[in-house]
C-alpha cells in the first residue's frame, strides 16, 4: 500500500514481514482495543434516539465480551449479496481484557495513533502536534492518548463521540471523504487510523470485516480505493450494517460513478471531498432511511396503493414514452412507486430505485424547477452516467425520465409535457392525492374471516373500515394483537407494509420495530445456518413472526402477549388479504422486467 | 411551469448541444434567447434566476443539482417579446466537466460571482476563459457581482470587476437577488441588447470579440 509509506504508519508493520496472519490480527486487535478505548468507550452517551438498556457505567460483561476480528478470506469476492463464504474461519477471540486499558504488550502497532499524526501533518485539520519521533513507544502512545482525549474534549468532539452510529468514508490513502458527524477534515487523524488498520490486514492478504468492542461494532467495507466504515452501538447485525455500507457506496456511485477509481490510480492522494460538495443532505437522508425505510434491508420497493385502472393509465403513457427512446420512466410519490417502465431489456434494481429516490427527495433544488442532471445507477451500470430529467408534478409526485443521451433534454421535456397532460386528464394525480390521504393497509381492517373475502366490500382498500366492530380487538392494533406487518413479494421485488397504528405511535417505536425486522431478516437469511422458513420469537417488546416461502416473505409483529396459534392464523389471513388486494398494492408490469 | 414546447422545430442548432434550436429565434418580434448562468457554488445563481422568473427570494440555500431549466418572457417597449430559456447550472466542481452541455449554443452567458468572495471572482475568471476557449464565438457574456446588499463585507471592488469585464468585452453589473436590485435590469438589458444588435445584425456576425467593445458598451440599461 503506497499510502502506508508515510513514516509513522510504517511502524505498524511487524519487523519481520512474515505473513503471520494470526499474529497480525492480534496486533490489530491490540490496536483496535486501544482505538476502542479511546474513541468508543463512551457508553454513557445518550441522544435519546435509541433505547439503551444499560446505565452510564460499563456493563459487567464488557470485558468478558472481548474483541473479535472476523477475517474474510482474500479469495472471497466482495459480492453485494451477503455471502461471507469461509468468513468466520479466521476468527480470533481476543480475550485479554487488559488491552482495553491500553496496557497490552508493547507492539509496533501502537502507531494506530501514529497514523493520526502522520496524516495530520498534511491535512492540518488536527491540532495534534507530531513529536517527530519515528518509532512510537508505549509512553508516546499513552501520552498520545491523553492528548487525544484533551483534543476530543472540545464541544464538537464530545458530541461526536456521543453519537450512536457513525458512517465514515475514506480513501485508501487515509483521506477522509465523508463523515456522518463532524467535519471530515477534522477527522483526518481518525480516518488515518482506520486506514492503517484496514491496510494492515489487507497487506496480510486478508480482509477485515468487523471488530467488536463491547457493545460497539466497527464494520468495514473495502471498495477498491474507497474504504467505508460504520461504527455503532445499535446492536444491528453485521450483515445489515454491511449492506448499509454497500448502499452508502452505491449512493456515492450514483453521484460520481465508479470511474472515480481512476482518479486514485492517477493520484493515490487524490482528495475526493470537493467532488461531493453539497451532497451531505443526500448521504444523511440515506443514513436516516436505514432507520425507517424497510426497502433498505428488504431490497424491494413499495407502491402507492391505487386502483388497478389508475395505475394502468399511468403505466400506459409511461410505456409510450419508453418506446420513444427513454431508458426508464419512473413516476413516484415520495418513496412509493406509482408506475415505472423501462425500455426493452432494461432492468431497474430496487436498490437503484431506492438510491435514486433518496437522491431526488433529498435535493431540494429538484422541487423548484425542472432539472436535467447526470446520475449513475450503480446496479445498472456503475461506470456510466445516465441523464435524468426530473420534474415535480405536484408537491409529492415527481416524474423521472432517464436517458443515455446527454442531449435528450428537450425530448424528455416534451415527453414530460405529454405524460403530465395524460395524467391530469385521466385524473391520476388526484387519485394519488386521495391515496396519500387514505393511507395503505391498516391492520384494523384485516378481514375477520377469509371466507367472507370474495365479493365482499373489503376487497378494496379502505372499504372495510366501516366494520371494525366485527374485529375482535385484543388491546390495540388489529385482530389477535397484530400490530404491524410487511409482506414482500419475491417475484415482484416489491413489498407492502401496513400503516403504523397504536401502540406504535412515534418514530422511535417505528425505528425499533424496523430494527427488529432487520434482525429477523438477517437471521432468516443467514448464510451459515441456512435460509429458514419460519421463525416465531417473543421478547418483551413484541411477538415477531416470519414466514418465508418461494413466493413471499411475511414479517409480522404482535402484542407480546399474543397467542401463538391465533397469531399464526392471523398471518395466514394477512397473506390472503394481501393476495386479494394485490392489484391495488403491487405494480404488475406488462413491461419487460426481468429482475 | 407552463413552458411552451421547445422541441426542435425547423431549425436544429449545433448538434451535440442542449439547445436543439437556434439561440435567437428568427421572428424579429419574438426573440428567444438561450441563457446560461455559470459561477462558483453559493454565489446566488439560482437566487438571481428565481428572483427574475418568480419574483421570489429564498434565503435557505438549496444546492442545485446538475442544472435547472426555467423560462421567462419579458416584453420590451415596442411590444417585442424576449423569451429567456435559462440554464441555471450547479456550481459544484463535479459538474464543471459537464458545463459545455449547458453553455454550448447559448446566446448569453451570465458569469456570476459573490462580491464578498475573492475566490468566487477567480472562479468567474476561470469561466470567462473557458467560454472564450470553448463557447460559441458570438456568445454575449455578462459579468455579475451578486450579493450587492452585503457591501459592508465587500472583498471584490466594483472597479476591479468593471476593468476585468471591459478587458474581456463583457457587460458588467452588480445585483442583489435578496433586494431585487438590478435583477430585472440585468435581463432586460440583455434582452434589449440582443434585440438592438439583432436588428442591426451586429453582434451575431461580429468577429472582433473580445475587442469589439462597441457591441457591449454602447448599450445602456433603460
Amino acid at each position: 500500500m503506497d499510502s502506508a509509506s508515510d513514516a509513522p504508519i510504517k511502524s505498524l508493520r511487524p519487523a519481520d514481514r512474515e505473513p503471520n496472519i494470526a499474529a497480525g490480527l492480534q496486533q490489530v486487535s491490540a490496536t483496535e482495543a486501544r482505538l476502542s478505548s479511546v474513541t468508543l468507550k463512551d457508553s454513557s452517551s445518550r441522544d435519546g434516539e435509541d433505547r439503551v438498556p444499560s446505565n452510564g457505567s460499563l456493563p459487567a460483561d464488557f470485558y468478558d465480551a472481548g474483541e473479535e476480528i472476523e477475517a474474510e478470506d482474500e479469495e472471497a469476492p466482495p459480492s453485494v449479496a451477503a455471502a461471507p463464504e469461509g468468513s468466520f474461519e479466521g476468527d480470533i477471540a481476543w480475550r485479554d481484557g487488559q488491552g482495553m486499558d491500553g496496557e497490552a504488550p508493547p507492539s509496533p502497532s501502537s502507531s494506530g495513533y501514529a497514523g493520526e499524526r502522520g496524516s495530520s501533518g498534511d491535512s492540518s485539520g488536527i491540532v495534534e502536534e507530531s513529536d517527530g519521533s519515528g518509532g512510537v513507544s508505549q509512553v508516546d502512545w499513552d501520552k498520545g492518548k491523553q492528548r487525544l482525549h484533551e483534543n476530543m474534549q472540545d464541544d464538537a468532539s464530545v458530541s461526536w463521540r456521543k453519537r450512536k452510529k457513525h458512517f465514515i468514508i475514506l480513501s485508501h490513502s487515509g483521506k477522509p471523504i465523508y463523515s456522518r458527524y463532524g467535519d471530515e477534515h477534522k477527522l483526518a487523524g481518525f480516518a488515518a487510523t482506520l486506514q492503517a488498520i484496514i491496510s494492515f490486514v489487507e497487506n496480510g492478504r486478508d480482509r477485515l470485516k468487523c471488530v467488536r468492542a463491547g457493545k460497539h461494532q466497527v464494520v468495514f467495507l473495502v471498495k477498491g480505493p474507497i474504504y467505508l466504515v460504520c461504527i455503532c452501538c445499535t446492536e444491528e447485525p453485521y450483515e445489515s450494517l454491511r449492506e448499509q455500507l454497500e448502499l452508502l457506496y452505491g449512493q456515492m456511485l450514483l453521484i460520481l460513478t465508479k470511474s472515480i477509481d481512476r482518479c486514485f490510480e492517477k493520484n493515490p492522494k487524490f482528495d475526493m471531498t470537493p467532488l461531493l460538495g453539497g451532497t451531505e443532505a443526500v448521504f444523511s437522508s440515506l443514513i436516516h432511511s436505514f432507520g425507517w425505510n424497510p426497502a433498505t434491508f428488504l431490497h424491494a420497493y413499495t407502491c402507492l396503493p391505487l386502483a388497478y385502472s389508475t395505475r394502468q393509465a399511468a403505466g400506459a403513457i409511461l410505456q409510450d414514452v419508453a418506446d420513444s427512446g427513454v431508458l426508464f420512466a419512473i413516476l413516484m410519490c415520495k418513496h412509493k412507486v406509482i408506475s415505472l417502465v423501462g425500455a426493452q431489456k432494461a432492468t431497474l434494481h430496487p436498490d437503484d430505485m431506492l438510491l435514486l429516490a433518496n437522491f431526488i427527495l433529498s435535493s431540494e433544488s429538484f422541487r423548484t424547477s425542472e432539472s436535467f442532471s447526470p446520475i449513475c445507477l450503480p446496479r445498472y451500470n456503475p461506470m456510466a452516467f445516465l441523464y435524468a430529467y426530473v420534474q415535480y408534478l405536484d408537491v409529492d409526485t415527481y416524474l423521472t425520465l432517464l436517458s443515455t443521451n446527454s442531449d435528450a433534454f428537450y425530448h424528455l421535456k416534451d415527453c414530460r409535457i405529454r405524460i403530465e397532460s395524460v395524467l391530469v386528464k385521466s385524473n391520476v394525480l388526484n387519485e394519488v392525492q386521495r391515496s396519500i390521504m387514505e393511507g395503505g393497509m391498516h391492520v384494523e381492517d384485516l378481514p375477520v374471516d377469509s371466507s367472507l373475502r370474495s365479493g365482499s366490500a373489503s376487497n378494496h382498500l379502505g372499504m372495510g373500515r366501516s366494520e371494525p366492530v366485527l374485529v375482535p380487538q385484543s388491546g390495540s392494533g388489529g385482530p389477535a394483537g397484530l400490530w404491524h406487518f410487511i409482506y414482500r413479494s419475491i417475484n415482484l421485488d416489491q413489498y407492502v407494509s401496513s400503516e403504523f397504528s397504536s401502540p406504535l405511535n412515534n418514530f422511535s417505536q417505528h425505528k425499533r420495530l424496523y430494527r427488529a425486522y432487520q434482525r429477523l431478516y438477517a437471521s432468516m437469511h443467514d448464510q451459515q445456518t441456512g435460509p429458514h422458513k419460519t421463525q416465531y420469537k417473543r421478547d418483551e417488546d413484541y411477538v415477531l413472526f416470519c414466514w418465508i416461502t418461494q413466493d413471499f416473505e411475511l414479517y409480522a409483529a404482535f402484542d407480546p402477549l399474543a397467542d401463538k396459534a391465533q397469531a399464526i392464523k392471523t398471518c395466514n389471513r394477512v397473506c390472503q388479504w394481501v393476495r386479494d388486494l394485490e392489484n391495488e398494492i403491487f405494480l404488475f408490469g406488462g413491461s419487460p422486467f426481468s429482475w | 411551469m407552463g413552458c411552451a414546447s421547445s422541441f426542435p422545430g425547423k431549425n436544429v442548432g449545433r448538434s451535440g448541444s442542449l439547445n436543439g434550436e437556434q439561440t435567437v429565434a428568427n421572428d424579429p418580434k419574438n426573440i428567444r434567447v438561450k441563457l446560461v448562468l455559470l459561477g462558483d457554488s453559493g454565489v446566488g445563481k439560482s437566487c438571481i434566476v428565481l428572483r427574475f422568473v418568480r419574483g421570489q427570494f429564498d434565503p435557505t440555500s438549496k444546492v442545485t443539482v446538475g442544472a435547472s431549466f426555467l423560462s421567462q418572457t419579458i416584453a420590451l417597449q415596442d411590444s417585442t417579446t424576449v423569451k429567456f430559456e435559462i440554464w441555471d447550472t450547479a456550481g459544484q466542481e463535479r459538474y464543471a466537466a459537464l458545463a459545455p452541455l449547458y453553455y454550448r449554443g447559448a446566446a448569453v452567458a451570465v458569469v456570476v460571482y459573490d462580491i464578498t468572495s475573492p475566490d468566487s471572482f477567480l472562479k468567474a475568471q476561470y469561466w470567462v476563459k473557458e467560454l472564450q476557449k470553448h463557447g460559441s464565438p458570438d456568445i454575449v457574456m455578462a459579468l455579475v457581482g451578486n450579493k450587492a446588499d452585503l457591501h459592508e463585507n465587500r472583498k471584490v471592488s466594483a472597479q476591479d470587476a468593471m476593468e476585468y469585464a471591459e478587458k474581456n468585452g463583457m457587460f458588467f453589473i452588480e445585483t442583489s437577488a435578496k433586494t431585487a436590485d438590478n435583477i430585472n435590469q440585468l435581463f432586460e438589458g440583455t434582452g434589449i441588447y440582443l434585440y438592438r444588435n439583432k436588428t442591426q445584425l451586429s453582434w451575431i456576425t461580429c468577429n472582433n470579440r473580445p475587442k469589439c467593445r462597441s457591441c457591449i458598451c454602447c448599450y445602456e440599461v433603460p
